[in-house]
């Protein structure tokens, strides 16, 4: 196609796109287009007088074409010039960006691997390309996989980066060729980036300096017949015991729609097995898979389709993931207005979780508070907490059947910022007190509910409906109310319960609060929202509108387990993601040995306000024991935020520890883990990605290549304007395409006179 | 020991208390009042528009229940008012209603030994106890047969007189589903080695491996709410007018026992050799030693927020 393109029109469209078109007759435009307005209206005027036999439709049409025609003569009378901005050979500079990444490593369908294209395209005195190349430019090479680095021959390519990140290349080379006359950048890759980042950040320089970015792409767009597991998110820390809930993405090309099992495998056992049903061709699956971490500590855990007959890439056949298993102790405080079962039956679903401490705080009578499951005589002493640092000791919050007047107004803004400074987890539950009965509209607690708030029912004997509880489709999905592990059976599972009672008519949540169980009334009526959640501030508040969950431990038969499991997911999750004062992260979860790794600390005090001004340390753990302290800095953009960086340099998994002292005072510590081990992101949606390379040339004024179309590249980038150029005229006129145009209305006109018997 | 802090209330129920008319223990002891008192002013259970309000909760202040459905007077053991849903409230002081040799009074109209002191004990326990602890509570009596399925909404649950207890075999399958899924057991106002004797074979019948165990007093239930330092032998109303003995039968010593579920989880408080229930109905007459009742309601608190909190 574009040869014939470039018969007709003497260049190819590149070339057009390239350049300006120009008139070269003496004569201005304006005066060309006047004579030919004139002629114009001659031709239609002798038309229209010599009538003869034609009718009206046949001088249109004789007039018409004869118009075109006389029209393309004045334009070619005009000398239309193509404008270039050529290069000055040996003038400019070119960088070539080679891929040194694993993917290139891949095998294409017919049986060549993608790097061999580098091999044919750039090996010096056998390749035409290169010569050409050379012969106009002056050559610098750059092979990239995270970042570019310079190379001078081809033996210097692996082709084992672990990562490929074009963006952060392309920055790269235009940082080391800045203050050269740079033509264009030239990016011989299959495009499987694995930056999440976009990739637009980086070619905004490019745009401003007018440095276009030609783009080669290697390999099969589609790998098939292959099997691919897709990005797998887990939290980085659960609390021991958890159960988890992840939903894994499955695509598959030339396999076909059949059922493969998918194993979650920890070390020693498999956790999880699922079936999963393959989508028709690229289009991905996702499968939910519940597994639970019993045992404490750092855990790698694999996620594996068993390899399929004929699959060309094995290696994206798994996942690897790893979650900090924390055996910690974790504190709720519970506060009930009022004896009241829930109280007896929520300790005890929970007691035998090593990791839940939920502490209690029932008010037996007017002033009168029973204390369980405290540390020591002094906490709580007082009853419910005056203080932020007393408060805040707690991860989680639960608010019983109490009324908000029993807070004073500085309790209940404390309340509230629990939630949103401290990030604790605040849950409401059902009861004589609770929600708009128990006074909590107007209140600054009303804002952190997910739930509305009506009026409080006042009526003899209030509101009372018995509801059966179900989840909703975001319940079904949710974590927290899986009450069976066989997911298939859960709406049946909770069927199953026996109906909850509730006396706070709650029937809509705010803008943004998700419901995950709905009441639907026994006895018919308005459906009632029974658990809803919302994220507030830092934190998250949850509304659990029943008042006696303690039926489901009673009612049920005896080997039920719906209660324990219900209020074990459901306080864990309570205290899911509560941050603590010191944190510690890090900016990757797994490197190479080698690569840099950013230690994040966030620092506050007890009552959770930053701190720039604590000794900071960092202690890191080698997978062989060797412990290394390094100071981590205040980074000053952000209050409380502090880093170090380091480089792990052997393979496993490295403990890195945070310890933020001030004023000799131990303020906190964190812990977290940084694994060393290779990557294999490389084979993971590891097809030639066009559109990502296509958009890199298009919006910086290159163009995008297939091997098979890389011949023109010396010529384009010539005529791309980049670097120290010259102008170059071409003319127009000559172009065979007007020739034939002239010829063909001309045939035109004959033929439609002999056609109408007009000749 | 704060034991004295609600002397006002309980000197107040005692007055209250004497228009609620009197209720026999089984036949096994003297009726304080006369017959003709009794009968003029016990609430006639057909006409429950007549009934008057409860006398304990005008005097403490409390809002009287609305005088609809009362329990039907044809049934012995009458689950609730019922109009009435379980759950409406949080709180229903629940009777134990079983099998047994023995005759209990029931308003008046006779019953299983279960009915001792019913309901007139359970009433005025409920009033008090509203008044001692910030509970919601359902004002009325509740009772409810140990082999009925919805006894599992009701956790806590009250048996008297177990000593005659004859427990059918779809009562104790009844019973030990109960305890097993979470419930709780007060016994009470049994005496002596033979009632003993034929509680701890019903028990057994229930949970045949679990032991019935002494509970000692730094166990949490005499800390839950009112600190007691010692069990009191609580004598039935005769008795304790009269000034003495306190024990009945060979029943010289008072025990609080216990069983203990494998996890260790309190499921049956056994008072043997006391009787609460007098005491919870007699609070109010000035012949009956404040100590005792005191003690009563004391224990009897204690019972209820420790099942209600553990």
């Amino acid at each position: 196609m574009d040869e014939i393109f470039e018969f007709l029109f003497k260049f190819r469209s590149f070339v057009f796109e390239q350049g300006d078109l120009a008139f070269g007759a003496p004569t201005s435009l304006r005066l060309g287009l006047g004579i030919a307005g004139v002629v114009a209206a001659s031709a239609v005027a002798t038309y229209t007088i010599a009538r003869g036999r034609s009718t009206v439709a046949d001088r249109g049409v004789m007039a018409g074409l004869r118009v075109a025609l006389l029209g393309l003569l004045v334009f070619c009378l005009m000398q239309p010039t193509l404008v270039l901005s050529t290069v000055v050979p040996q003038q400019n500079f070119v960088g070539v960006l080679v891929d040194d990444s694993r993917s290139m490593g891949l095998e294409n369908q017919d049986g060549s691997a993608r790097a061999d294209f580098v091999a044919q395209a750039f090996t010096p005195e056998e390749s035409d390309l290169l010569a050409r190349l050379q012969e106009r430019f002056v050559l610098r090479f750059f092979r990239f996989s995270d970042v570019a680095t310079r190379f001078d021959g081809l033996d210097e390519l692996t082709f084992d980066g672990t990562h490929t990140n074009v963006a952060r290349a392309l920055d790269a080379a235009r940082q080391e060729l800045a203050g050269l006359p740079l033509s264009g950048l030239v990016v011989v890759s299959d495009g499987a980036d694995t930056d999440d980042r976009p990739v637009t950040e980086a070619l905004v320089p490019l745009q401003a300096a007018g440095v276009p970015v030609f783009t080669v792409g290697v390999g099969d767009e589609v790998i098939e017949p292959d099997v691919e597991l897709g990005r797998v998110e887990l939290p980085r820390a659960v609390l021991q015991g958890s159960t988890l809930m992840v939903d894994v993405v499955v695509t598959q090309n030339g396999i076909g729609q059949r059922e493969i099992p998918l194993l979650v495998e920890d070390a020693t056992r498999i956790l999880a097995e699922e079936t999963v049903t393959l989508g028709p061709d690229g289009e991905p699956v996702v499968v939910r898979i519940a597994f639970q971490l019993e045992r404490e500590g750092s855990r790698r855990i694999d996620f594996r389709i068993p390899a399929q007959p004929g699959e060309r890439v094995e290696r994206n056949n798994r996942r690897t993931a790893w979650i900090d298993v924390r055996g910690e102790r974790e504190k709720v405080l519970y506060f009930e207005g009022e004896p009241r079962y829930e109280v007896s039956f929520m300790r005890r679903a929970v007691e035998d979780d090593e990791n839940l401490q939920l502490v209690l705080l029932q008010r037996t009578a007017e002033s009168k508070f029973l204390r369980l499951s405290v540390d020591d005589s002094t906490e709580l002493a007082f009853g419910f907490p005056t203080s932020r640092e007393e408060l805040y000791r707690y991860r989680g919050l639960v608010l019983g059947s109490v009324e908000a007047s029993f807070f004073t107004f500085d309790q209940l803004q404390m309340i509230a910022d629990f939630v949103s400074e401290r990030g604790g987890g605040l849950l409401f539950l059902g009861g004589h007190a609770a929600f708009a009965e128990g006074g909590w509209a107007g209140t600054p607690v009303e804002e952190v509910m997910p739930v509305v708030l009506g009026d409080p029912v006042t009526v003899e004997g209030g509101y009372f409906q018995e509801v059966a509880v179900g989840p909703t489709p975001a319940g079904l999905a949710h974590p927290a109310v899986q009450l069976d592990a066989d997911l298939t059976q859960l709406r049946a599972r909770w069927d199953s319960l026996p109906p909850l009672t509730v006396v706070n008519p709650v029937h809509e949540v705010r803008p943004g609060a998700t419901t995950l169980l709905t009441g639907t009334p026994v006895l018919g009526g308005r459906d009632q929202v029974v658990l809803s959640f919302q994220r507030y501030g830092r934190g998250k508040a949850i509304a659990l509108t029943a008042q006696d969950t303690w039926i489901w431990q009673m009612v049920p038969a005896l080997e039920d387990r719906s209660h324990e499991s219900f209020w074990q997911q459901m306080l864990r999750w309570l205290i899911d993601g509560v941050p603590t004062s010191t944190r510690v992260s890090t900016d990757q979860e797994r490197v190479e040995p080698g690569e840099t790794v950013r230690v994040l600390g966030s620092v506050s005090d007890s009552t959770y306000i930053e701190v720039n001004d604590a000794a900071v340390m960092a202690r890191v753990t080698s997978p062989t024991g060797v412990v290394t302290e390094m100071p981590a800095e205040w980074t000053v953009e952000t209050d409380g935020e502090y880093t170090v960086d380091f480089r792990p340099d052997e393979l496993g998994d490295w403990e890195v520890e945070l310890f933020a002292d001030r004023d000799g005072v131990r303020v906190g510590g964190d812990r977290t883990w940084i694994h060393a081990a290779p990557s294999d992101d490389e084979y993971f949606e590891a097809g030639r990605r066009t559109a990502l390379l296509r958009r890199i040339a298009d919006d910086t004024g290159g163009r995008f290549y297939t091997p098979e179309e890389v011949a023109t590249l010396p010529e384009d980038i010539t005529i791309s304007g980049g670097g120290v150029t010259l102008v170059e005229e071409h003319d127009l006129w000559d172009m065979p395409a007007l020739f034939f145009l002239i010829l063909l209305l001309m045939g035109a006109e004959w033929g439609y006179r002999r056609l109408r018997g007009l000749v | 020991m704060r034991r004295l802090s609600h002397f006002g209330a309980l000197a107040g129920l005692a007055v209250a208390a004497l228009a609620f008319g009197g209720c026999s223990d089984g036949g096994e002891e003297v009726r304080a009042d006369g017959p003709e008192e009794e009968t003029r002013l016990r609430p006639d259970p057909r006409r429950p528009e007549l009934r008057p309000a409860p006398i304990g909760a005008s005097f403490l202040g409390q809002e009287a229940p609305p005088a609809v459905g009362r329990p039907s007077g044809r049934t012995i053991g009458p689950r609730m008012d019922p109009n009435e849903t379980p759950g409406r409230w949080p709180f229903y002081w629940t009777r134990a209603v079983y099998s047994g040799a023995g005759r209990g009074w029931y308003g008046g109209r006779g019953g299983g030994s279960w009915a001792t002191d019913y309901p007139k004990g359970d009433r005025q326990f409920l009033v008090v106890l509203k008044r001692l602890v910030g509970i919601h509570a359902y004002d009325w009596e509740n009772a409810v047969r140990l082999d009925d399925p919805l006894i599992r909404r009701f956790p806590v649950l009250y048996a008297v007189e177990v000593g005659r207890m004859d427990l059918s075999e779809p009562e104790v399958e009844g019973l030990r589903s109960y305890l097993d899924a979470g419930g709780f057991l007060i016994v009470d106002d049994f005496w002596g080695s033979r009632e003993w004797a034929q509680f701890e074979w019903n028990m057994a019948r229930v949970f045949p491996d679990l032991p019935i165990v002494d509970l000692p007093l730094d166990h949490e239930l005499f800390s839950a709410y009112y600190d007691i330092e010692e069990i009191l032998q609580v004598p039935n109303i005769n008795n304790g007018a009269r000034g003495g003995p306190t024990y009945e039968r060979d029943g010289y010593v008072p025990f609080v026992r216990g069983i203990f579920d494998e996890k260790g989880r309190l499921m049956v408080v056994v008072n043997w050799n006391t009787d609460l229930g007098d005491a919870w109905e007699w609070a109010e007459s000035p012949y009956y030693p404040l100590v005792y009742s005191t003690y009563a309601y004391e224990m009897g608190t204690n019972m209820i927020v420790y099942a209600m909190s553990h």
